[in-house]
């Protein structure tokens, strides 16, 4: 049974959330209504004319004061009515969950690539600090962050989908239509997220392991004759642990971000061509549900690592 | 008078054509319609797989608005009238139509079709389709009809339209949206729904629809013709980035990609699983001018404009050739193409400097242009200001999405002195003739009055009923549009294709928008 | 008797001193670039496309036939300028915020926090698109947009550093005595929050070197003909199949840009603040 402290985080954690969400989601809906433009011209189409665009303001609203607009859509996302796309009728909630699961599948598969490389990097730096081990990951750490993530994205296109064929150079399928040719899809849009990933993964384990690797506790333990294998793996790790946490939570948040671009090259139906789609062309429902959906999300995994934290760490509350 | 009776025997057909000769075809004389081969009936099966370009608003031909809707919308309706591939002359659909005198159409429907939900497609069906397109209040197609006064059901398959004033475009824009039979069963049913799950006539019925990732149909079971819709199915994957597209086709992951950019065909010939179609199309790469704004109301610098752009190093440089200049609104191959406009500027860079000095610019203009952010569209712009650079004429450009800088240009804003961007061409001269340079209408940015001649023409055009004499309206009114130079047209893109070599039978149309009705997919 | 400590900061850390070295060989590339640039950044020449780089061409051309090399001096001094005035804009909007909510606390620190905490929580291309909407498409725009999307990371740390000083014994002396609470800004928070935020300036610059180029990607960055670093990227994955090699010289130069300002970020945090473990 999960404790009361724990019940009282989460309580806490949902009523700051509110406040929250209900403030990204009206600032980007005030942003996009002081653009100018609005998605009527689009709908009218090749045999535009001004009563026709005039018509059309007036069948979806778009005339209406702001707070009305604004507020009549709050009312019915609460109710979890997210309303449909004024570019072509789906039901944004429709949309966005087709697109999710393939924005999820890359950043999942980039967070595993992150984790599974940065913390045996961050390992292995840390070992010996300042040797040559430790130098040769700090480089390709500095390398890793500096690289903008798209053009690694066009160079695996260019090499390993367009040259040698061993990936598809576009698009994505489902995950629940075929797992293994998703993964597939999903490879090189990982790859090219998680470069910036293992970089900080692995910088950040190594300095906090080297802080906790030369504390009194674990000189010690080694003066117990301790290995530093053990410690490293035992000691080290679990007590990083914390940072660590933090550290993926951070990053989770911004390969979210960072998606968007790489779906761009990689042509993936995604939240980021979602939401991108969507706000240059004015398609103001789907922009809103996007937000409100991705600061829920947001919010999950921060709430999701503070409870992480407690059982880390008993002496977080 | 314009008697449907024109019209041939069934469709060409390019079933059994090797890859030569549908490179032949490209951009030679119209062969109207050929025969079909002894016994090599096209083979029925497979699905095809096609990259489309851009997302439909709406998949009911009346509430729809964009020109890319149209090859999604062919696979599921058929039209009343249908034209010829290569001249888009027009001819009977699923109608014959004839005026018995200028203000009356009268359309006989084709007995046995039915509408995908199993409801005849008869005259109550025709009627409640004309009258919808004119009157919901969800139409985009209004205006097309426009002179349309009244439809009435006088037999059990043939419809009386009355006119208000005589319009011989009418059968042309019958073979566009206003042309496609909904099924009014469904409509009745679905309300608004049906923009999503539409019913019609078509080759291939709908199945799903996935905003902006794919739309699937599947064949027809009872189509009323034989001679048409061979594959199974087809699936569109929308990817709205064209190399992106053409990627997908090289890579094998889809057996078609249409609108390539013509920059890309080298890629395409050193694909060696790929072949090319190409041919002429309306498409017209064009310059809009506003001229309510100075220093674009001066005859002069309109003109100087026209001569300082070199059209067919525009061709080389932005379409790899695979175009043709243009010097009107209307290709070579059409059947009111004027020749005699081609002398009227010349690329002739001293001359347009000329002009600007007489008009009272000896060091030049600087003009505000709207463009789009695609690649395509930036490559464009920068070919354009560089030649427009040469005879002092400096451009500055401002991008933006295609809706927000047309709406921009076109609407009540009225930034930027031009745009740089395309016409994409109508079934009917005189809707694109009315559509630019009528004094209200939308895409006349400046809302001039360019004279009471021009309007006269514009007038007849809808009138004149002999396809000789409407050419001969036709003339005298690209004349007197170029003579004003109140565009600038540039170059006419040629429709580019890349196809896997199973996909057989393909043949491109002026229009410019694919159709499938005769494509098989072999081996 | 700072610039001998700076001097020998610089000769005992060898990265740094090579990145600030290379830093401003590529300012003074880019303030001399009219002068190095041997074409127009403009002249086309179309039968010369998509050239290998030659003598007469050192990087050779792109798809117009336009001179790669002069195009990526150009586009360098663009993109530094794109970088300096997104940092400066965070800077302009994320200090003063961040020191206000620090330094007074209660429910001005609670309102600001909460709208840092929504402005961070949603994607911030959205918010660039959003900008660059409002005011137009182009360079200036696009990095006042990137300017107001970094400005909440700027104005949680001085916050953060705020919060901390506003502890400290010293300040509460001075309140005792009667320092208003401009002056104490002034005076005590403000000197203490330079060390970090100057940290992390040069990680903001080269976080703004990549979302130049992300927003130039999109198509919502710099207006054509001038080249930047990230649209010349952008035309090069048009390209990609006909001329794979034009990635290269914009990518590596946004790679080898970014590199060297997180370096220096790097090194100055290390040199700053001795209490940091390496």
């Amino acid at each position: 049974m999960i404790a009361a402290a724990r019940w009282r985080v989460i309580r806490r954690r949902l009523l700051q959330a509110l406040p929250v969400l209900v403030l990204a989601t009206f600032v980007v809906f005030s942003l996009l209504k002081l653009m100018p433009g609005d998605i009527a011209i689009t709908l009218a189409g090749e045999n535009a004319t001004e009563e026709r665009i005039h018509e059309i303001r007036e069948l979806y609203g778009l005339n209406r004061p702001f707070l009305v607009q604004y507020g009549n859509w709050l009312a019915h996302a609460m109710q979890g009515d997210l309303s449909k796309s004024l570019a072509n009728g789906e039901a944004v909630a429709t949309s966005i969950a087709r697109a999710f699961p393939n924005t999820l599948l890359i950043v999942v598969l980039a967070m595993a690539v992150a984790l599974g490389l940065g913390v045996p990097l961050g390992m292995l730096a840390a070992s010996r600090p300042d040797g040559l081990r430790d130098r040769l990951v700090t480089s390709i750490a500095s390398l890793g962050i500096a690289v903008p993530n798209f053009w690694l994205a066009m160079l695996l296109v260019a090499w390993l989908a367009l040259n040698f064929g061993w990936f598809p150079a576009t698009g994505a399928v489902a995950l629940k239509d075929d797992p293994l040719r998703a993964l597939h899809h999903a490879i090189l849009p990982a790859l090219a997220l998680a470069a910036g990933g293992v970089a900080e993964v692995s910088r950040q384990l190594r300095s906090s392991l080297v802080e906790i690797l030369s504390s009194p506790q674990v000189r010690t333990l080694r003066a117990k004759g301790l290995s530093a294998g053990v410690i490293l793996w035992k000691h080290g790790l679990k007590n990083a642990g914390v940072n660590l946490l933090t550290v993926a939570t951070l990053l989770f948040n911004r390969m979210l971000a960072a998606t968007v671009v790489v779906e761009a090259v990689f042509a993936i139906p995604g939240m980021g061509n979602l939401i991108v789609n969507a706000a240059l062309t004015r398609d103001l429902p789907v922009v809103q549900g996007v937000v409100f959906v991705m600061v829920l999300v947001v919010i999950s995994i921060n709430l999701a690592a503070d409870l992480l934290y407690t059982v880390l760490d008993p002496r977080i509350s | 008078m314009t008697n449907a009776h024109d019209a041939q025997a069934p469709q060409p057909s390019t079933a059994g054509l090797t890859r030569r000769d549908l490179m032949a075809l490209a951009g030679a004389i119209p062969l109207g319609g050929t025969a079909w081969a002894q016994g090599a009936a096209p083979q029925r099966g497979g699905t095809l797989k096609v990259s489309a370009n851009a997302n439909p608003s709406s998949l009911d031909p009346a509430t729809g608005g964009a020109g890319t809707d149209h090859s999604f919308l062919w696979t599921m309706f058929d039209t009343l009238v249908e034209w010829d591939y290569d001249t888009l002359k027009t001819r009977p659909g699923m109608a014959a139509f004839n005026f018995p005198d200028p203000r009356t159409m009268v359309l006989d429907i084709r007995p046995g079709i039915l509408f995908h939900d199993g409801t005849p497609m008869d005259a109550a069906a025709v009627k409640f389709n004309f009258d919808r397109s004119r009157s919901d209040a969800r139409s985009n197609i209004k205006a097309d009809l426009q002179n349309v006064a009244q439809v009435d059901v006088t037999g059990p398959l043939q419809v009386t339209v009355k006119l208000a004033r005589p319009d011989t475009a009418l059968p042309a824009i019958l073979s566009d949206r206003a042309g496609m039979m909904v099924s009014p069963k469904a409509v009745q049913a679905l309300g608004n729904e049906h923009d999503r799950k539409p019913v019609g006539t078509g080759p291939w019925k709908f199945v799903s629809w996935s905003a902006n990732e794919k739309i699937v149909v599947t064949r027809a079971d009872k189509y009323w013709r034989q001679d048409r819709g061979f594959v199974d199915g087809i699936e569109f994957l929308i990817i709205p980035e064209l190399a992106t597209g053409l990627r997908a086709v090289v890579a094998g992951q889809n057996d078609f990609a249409y609108q390539v950019p013509p920059r890309l065909m080298p890629l395409i010939d050193k694909a060696k699983n790929l072949q090319k179609v190409t041919g002429p199309t309306l498409y017209c790469l064009q310059v809009y001018f506003n001229l309510a704004k100075k220093p674009l109301d001066i005859l002069k610098v309109r003109q100087a404009i026209n001569h300082a752009l070199d059209r067919n190093s525009f061709v080389k440089a932005s379409l790899a050739g695979v175009g043709e200049p243009a010097y009107m609104n209307l290709p070579k191959t059409h059947w009111a193409y004027d020749e005699t406009l081609v002398k009227l500027y010349p690329h002739n860079i001293d001359l347009a400097k000329k002009l600007l000095a007489e008009a009272g610019f000896p060091n030049g203009i600087d003009l505000t242009v709207g463009s789009y952010t695609d690649q395509d569209s930036v490559r464009r712009s920068e070919i354009v200001g560089e030649q427009l650079r040469k005879a002092g004429i400096r451009l500055k450009y401002i991008t933006g999405t295609i809706p927000e800088i047309s709406g921009q240009f076109f609407g009540n804003e009225k930034k930027f002195d031009m745009l740089l961007s395309a016409w994409t061409g109508r079934p009917d001269p005189s809707m694109t003739y009315s559509l630019l340079y009528s004094k209200d209408a939308y895409f006349n940015a400046g809302r001039v009055d360019h004279g009471k001649a021009l309007t006269d023409l514009l007038a007849e055009s809808r009138v004149a009923e002999r396809i000789e004499g409407r050419k001969l309206i036709f003339w005298q009114l690209q004349r007197n549009v170029m003579e004003q130079a109140l565009v600038a047209p540039l170059a006419f893109q040629y429709e580019l294709v890349a196809a896997s070599q199973k996909v057989k039978g393909y043949k491109p149309n002026l229009l410019g928008k694919p159709k499938y009705e005769f494509v098989s997919l072999q081996g | 008797m700072m610039l001998r400590r700076f001097f020998a900061w610089l000769r005992r850390d060898l990265r740094a001193t090579i990145s600030l070295a290379f830093l401003l060989a590529l300012g003074l590339l880019a303030v001399c670039a009219p002068l190095i640039a041997p074409y127009p950044v403009t002249a086309q020449d179309v039968d010369n496309t998509l050239a290998s780089p030659s003598a007469a061409h050192l990087l050779g051309t792109d798809d117009l036939g336009r001179d790669v090399f002069s195009r990526m001096v150009h586009g360098g001094a663009a993109t530094l300028y794109a970088s300096g005035l997104a940092v400066g804009i965070a800077l302009l909007l994320g200090l003063p915020v961040g020191l206000l909510a620090g330094t007074l606390g209660g429910w001005v620190d609670d309102a600001i926090s909460r709208f840092i905490d929504a402005l961070l929580s949603f994607p911030s291309i959205v918010l660039a698109i959003a900008v660059t909407g409002a005011l137009g498409i182009g360079l200036t725009n696009g990095m006042i947009a990137v300017g107001i999307v970094f400005s909440p990371q700027l104005a949680r740390l001085v916050r953060a550093r705020a919060l901390v000083v506003r502890q400290e014994l010293y300040v509460d002396a001075a309140r005792c005595f009667g320092a208003s609470t401009a002056r104490i800004l002034w005076r005590h928070v403000l000197p203490n929050t330079v060390q970090p935020v100057i940290v992390q300036v040069t990680l903001l610059l080269a976080a703004a070197l990549l979302a130049e180029a992300s927003l130039s990607f999109l198509g919502l960055g710099i207006q054509p003909p001038s080249p930047s670093w990230g649209s010349m990227l952008a035309r090069a994955y048009q390209n990609m199949e006909l001329a794979p090699e034009q990635m290269y010289a914009p990518g590596l130069a946004i790679l080898c840009t970014a590199l060297a300002f997180n370096t220096l970020g790097e090194s100055l945090r290390i040199a700053l603040d001795p209490t940091t473990k390496r």
